[in-house]
């Protein structure tokens, strides 16, 4: 008798044999449901970030370490790298493979200069004094922003692995769907990225001491 | 005499009497509505801008939606320092933000090319993800107001 979770093969438009129970691929399924939990985990963190946002009793604040020229390029970089990667899949599923594969190394690339990015504004951020123990505003912002560049470097390995996959010739046309999973979640990452730059940099960047609270004189 | 019978008494399932077929006869006329056939251009405008009629958007509509994004947060760091703005800054960022999301999850993740099976999971979890970030702000809004 037939299971009611029998497992069985079949091809999607792309001629791509995918695993199914539901008539969806399985794997497809289990990514968004993945990506599904992490909004959740992220809206946690950063609803974190907004209860203590002006709460902090000693400084430096966001208006006094905060640059958004600098965050505004390293936000760019991000979006160019969606925007790589929805490249890279639509050559890979057309059997375009040295371009899916320029454009796999890309996003590489991207995310890779992103994180410098971001170990450079924690490493300035230190100097002037704001560390996770200095105040709420410290330990929220390095959370938040830290566990994103761990999905961000998490991100790059898997696409790094891909894109060699993709040199050997054992990323195909054929099993496109391994692309478009770790394309799901680099995208993933980078629409949270989107809802932490606007929460964090550009609204409340103007943050200055709470009344009563001394000003941030520097280091 | 029968033929007189056969065309009054007739009925196709739509309607009596076999009168001519006109598309306002229709179930549900494209022409019926508050706006007429005025829609219908913006509907043929928006389905080409979002590629309805493709399982997928070809590489040059993804750059399009690429210069689209770019374009946005040229806007938003622009406008952070519009002083002017005073309260409407965060509302505007956040509208801004929202209109990159949903071009991000919809284009970009082919949401809207793919099963809307996938679509409706996404949204069930924005919706009780939404429900915990308004519940932490309340518990933790009012948690404050009782310490004090």
């Amino acid at each position: 008798m037939a299971s009611a979770s029998a497992t069985y093969e079949i091809k999607n438009e792309h001629g791509e044999v995918i695993n199914t129970s539901t008539g969806l691929s399985n794997k497809k399924l289990l990514m968004w449901a993945f990506l599904g939990s992490d909004v959740m985990f992220f809206g946690s963190f950063i609803a974190t970030y907004l209860v203590y946002r002006n709460r902090s009793l000693v400084g430096p604040y966001p208006a006094d370490i905060l640059e958004i020229p600098i965050t505004s390029v390293s936000t760019f970089v991000l979006l160019m790298s969606s925007l790589a990667m929805v490249l890279a899949l639509s050559y890979i599923q057309q059997g375009r493979q040295k371009l899916g594969t320029f454009w796999i190394f890309s996003v590489v690339v991207l995310g890779a200069i992103f994180l410098m990015f971001q170990v450079y504004e924690f490493n300035h951020f230190a100097h002037l004094g704001l560390t996770p123990r200095t105040n709420l505003f410290g330990t929220t912002f390095f959370i938040l922003t830290g566990l994103h560049g761990a999905h961000v470097t998490l991100g790059v390995l898997w696409l790094m692995f891909l894109g060699f996959g993709s040199l050997k010739g054992t990323l195909r046309k054929d099993n496109a769907i391994d692309l478009e999973l770790a394309g799901l979640y680099w995208h993933f990452v980078d629409i949270v990225w989107i809802v932490i730059f606007t929460v964090i940099y550009l609204i409340s960047a103007r943050d200055v001491a709470p009344p009563g609270s001394p000003p941030f004189v520097g280091h | 005499m029968a033929n007189f019978w056969n065309k009054l008494l007739y009925h196709d399932g739509r309607g009596w009497w076999d009168l001519p077929r006109t598309q306002w006869q229709d179930p549900n006329p494209q022409m019926e509505g508050p706006f007429g056939d005025g829609i219908t251009p913006i509907k043929k405008a928006w389905d080409f801008i979002t590629a309805a009629s493709y399982h997928h958007g070809t590489p040059l509509f993804y750059v399009v939606i690429g210069v689209i994004l770019s374009i946005i947060t040229i806007v938003e760091v622009w406008a952070f320092n519009w002083l002017f703005l005073g309260g409407l800054l965060i509302p505007l960022m956040l509208v801004l933000s929202l209109g990159k999301f949903v071009l991000v999850v919809g284009f970009f993740m082919h949401l809207k090319f793919d099963r809307k099976y996938y679509a409706w999971i996404f949204t069930a979890c924005m919706v009780i993800g939404i429900g915990i970030f308004v519940a932490l702000l309340l518990l933790l809004e009012f948690a404050h107001q009782v310490q004090q």
